[in-house]
């Protein structure tokens, strides 16, 4: 299926260097920095992963893939899925108003933008001082409506933190279609919503798409949403690593190779459906 | 059939279109033709329902429509760059306009037959990306009337194509507007597009409409100066209109006889603009005084051979450049001391 490409900034090309010596120089800071600070640390983490001691070889594997540890994966999994999907919902809504219905558009773009400014860490402070006792939300409604140390609060946090990162692409995907096809699709006889359906989303489904997979992958990787907005029974692997470093580090390794051979797997499975390489193409 | 009354569009304070009003009957192929900027795609898009007019309405078949969405109109338009759906195959391309129009009868044959028409039947699962530039504009053609739409609005739908390929698929728009006999409305900025196409053209000017006729009306009487300079080639005296005793333009210390033919009324000493066409204008070897009205010596500057006859320049004494036709047997050179001279019943007055 084509979907076509995602327009990102264009990487000056190496033809631009006069001089080849400094291309070749340039690409070995590049090549040397991902050698050092890339693949010797997984290099690393696989090796410490591995049990030299007594017992089988993999035995930290088997921990890391049993019962509690195993879970957490399945939650991490899920819960980015579910923000994923309503950040997709949100983005796509305000992507659309932002592209075809505001007036003005770099401006609305400047407060989808704005937020990236403040550190998570105070945006996830910010959600939770909202639902606190002494918050607005408590104060008007006398409920927080569960929100707050719990599976909600967790979704709700990912979602506000990474909807910019999904309305980006989308509204990208948007403004690049050409107005025409929507006035033909109009002339042609297609009502709004048919017109939405049959034309604007299946040509914005490279944004879809690329905004799908960034903030799966931020999502499965956050540690700050389930330990600030979370409870007990929220934790994600980002924080089952974090923790099990503290007493296990071939554990934490173990738990990590684990959680970035799962990311990929599933990144595998979408890639058989939507081809990422050709949405990301420009990359 | 169509009718568009006092059409006006303001852009904030700019005004693109200023109170236009024409119509078109039923199988007519007309065409607004005029530079770019001067209101023609605005009107369209208006008479599609695309862009809301300032004030003014438009009627199909007698039905005022201003107040329709466009895809309730039934039109059928053709982009200027095709606008094909590109996620769709040709054939899904065509079976969109009937899939959304809910067309009466049989869609496959529908879209087999205007595929044959445009001769585009083996290229049905084609993706438009696959097409030539060509090709894309035929699917465009056929998209827009395979729901049989009540008009056709073409948007200059050859933009961007080759000379050659232009002139083909002239004729081939319009014999297939014939074979369908569709009402059709062309918008265009190239003159020999609308005159040979159209059975009406409606020639627009900074907002306005200037004049409409058939393409001979417009090119041999044409009604103000700008239709006169844009449509075709030709050489402009200016001056007073002196009566006395057959209607003589005093263009500077030239005179020009004019025959007005009842047409054209203008009082004594009105500043009158005439025009000649230089095909009109007949070119002569050695000056000669030969006592014929209409007779200028002058000298050619500038010989350009064009194959079957060569355009000159030709400046006569008060520095006026004259541009007529040769015979390229006339074996004429640069710097050559000429005559012109021209009948007063082909100069054109405004």
């Amino acid at each position: 299926m084509n979907l076509g490409t995602v327009r990102l900034p264009e990487m000056p090309s190496l033809s631009m260097l006069r001089d080849r010596s400094t291309a070749k120089l340039l690409m070995a800071i590049g090549l040397g920095w991902l050698t050092i600070f890339f693949i010797v640390p997984v290099v690393v983490l696989l090796f410490e992963s591995l049990n030299f001691g007594e017992g089988s070889l993999l035995e930290n594997y088997s921990t890391a893939l049993s019962g509690t540890y195993l879970r957490t994966l399945g939650r991490t999994m899920a819960y980015a899925f579910i923000t994923t999907i309503v950040c997709l919902v949100l983005a796509y809504w305000i992507a659309y108003y932002i592209a075809f219905k505001a007036k003005r558009q770099m401006l609305m773009l400047g407060f989808v933008l704005l937020p990236l400014w403040v550190a998570i860490i105070i945006r996830y402070f910010g959600v939770s001082l909202f639902f606190l006792p002494t918050g607005p939300v408590q104060q008007t409604f006398g409920t927080d409506f569960g929100v707050l140390f719990s599976t909600t609060g967790v979704i709700v946090g990912l979602t506000s933190a990474l909807l910019p990162f999904a309305i980006l692409p989308i509204y990208n995907s948007l403004q690049s279609i050409d107005e025409e096809l929507i006035n033909a699709s109009q002339v042609l006889g297609a009502r709004p919503m048919s017109t939405l359906r049959t034309v604007i989303f299946p040509l914005s489904l490279s944004g879809v798409i690329a905004s799908a997979l960034f903030v799966y992958i931020l999502a499965a990787g956050s540690f700050l949403a389930p330990a600030i907005l979370g409870g007990p029974g929220d934790f994600m692997m980002a924080n089952v690593i974090e923790q099990s470093f503290s007493y296990s580090i071939p554990l934490a390794a173990a738990l990590s190779v684990v959680f970035t051979v799962a990311l990929l797997i599933l990144i595998g499975i979408f890639n058989h459906y939507a081809n990422i390489s050709e949405v990301l193409g420009d990359l | 059939m169509l009718e568009v009354k006092n059409l006006t569009k303001y852009y904030g304070d700019l005004l693109a279109v200023d109170d236009v009003s024409f119509r078109i009957e039923e199988g007519e192929f007309a065409t607004l033709l005029g530079p770019s900027g001067c209101g023609k795609s605005t009107t369209l898009h208006a008479i599609a329902g695309l862009i809301d007019a300032s004030s003014g309405s438009v009627h199909l078949r007698g039905k005022d429509v201003s107040d329709v969405a466009p895809y309730e109109r039934n039109i059928g338009l053709v982009f200027q760059h095709s606008a094909l759906f590109p996620h769709m195959t040709v054939e899904e391309n065509l079976r969109y306009g009937l899939k959304m129009q809910n067309f009466d009868g049989d869609h496959d044959d529908q879209v087999q037959k205007y595929l044959e028409m445009v001769q585009m039947a083996d290229h049905a699962d084609h993706k438009p990306d696959e097409l030539s530039g060509g090709q894309q504009r035929r699917i465009s053609f056929a998209r827009a009337l395979v729901y049989e739409p009540d008009i056709l609005l073409l948007d200059e739908p050859l933009t961007g194509l080759d000379r050659v390929l232009r002139e083909d698929m002239r004729n081939e728009i319009r014999s297939i507007q014939q074979e369908v006999d569709v009402t059709t409305l062309h918008v265009t900025h190239d003159q020999s597009e609308a005159l040979s196409m159209s059975d009406r053209v409606i020639v627009m000017n900074d907002g306005r409409k200037e004049q409409v006729g058939h393409p001979t009306e417009l090119y041999e009487r044409p009604e103000t100066e700008f239709v006169a300079e844009f449509l075709g080639q030709s050489t402009k005296f200016q001056g007073e209109l002196v009566d006395s005793p057959s209607p003589i333009v005093q263009a500077g210390s030239r005179e020009i006889h004019v025959k007005t033919n009842g047409r054209f009324d203008p009082a004594d000493g009105e500043e009158v603009s005439t025009y000649i066409r230089p095909e009109e204008i007949t070119v002569y070897r050695s000056p000669q005084a030969n006592g014929d009205v209409n007779t200028f010596t002058g000298t050619v500057r500038d010989i350009e051979y064009l194959g079957h006859r060569a355009e000159l320049e030709i400046e006569l004494g008060d520095g006026t450049v004259v541009t007529a036709f040769s015979q390229t047997s006339d074996e004429l050179d640069i710097d050559d001391e000429v005559a012109v001279q021209f009948d007063p019943e082909k100069v054109i007055c405004v």
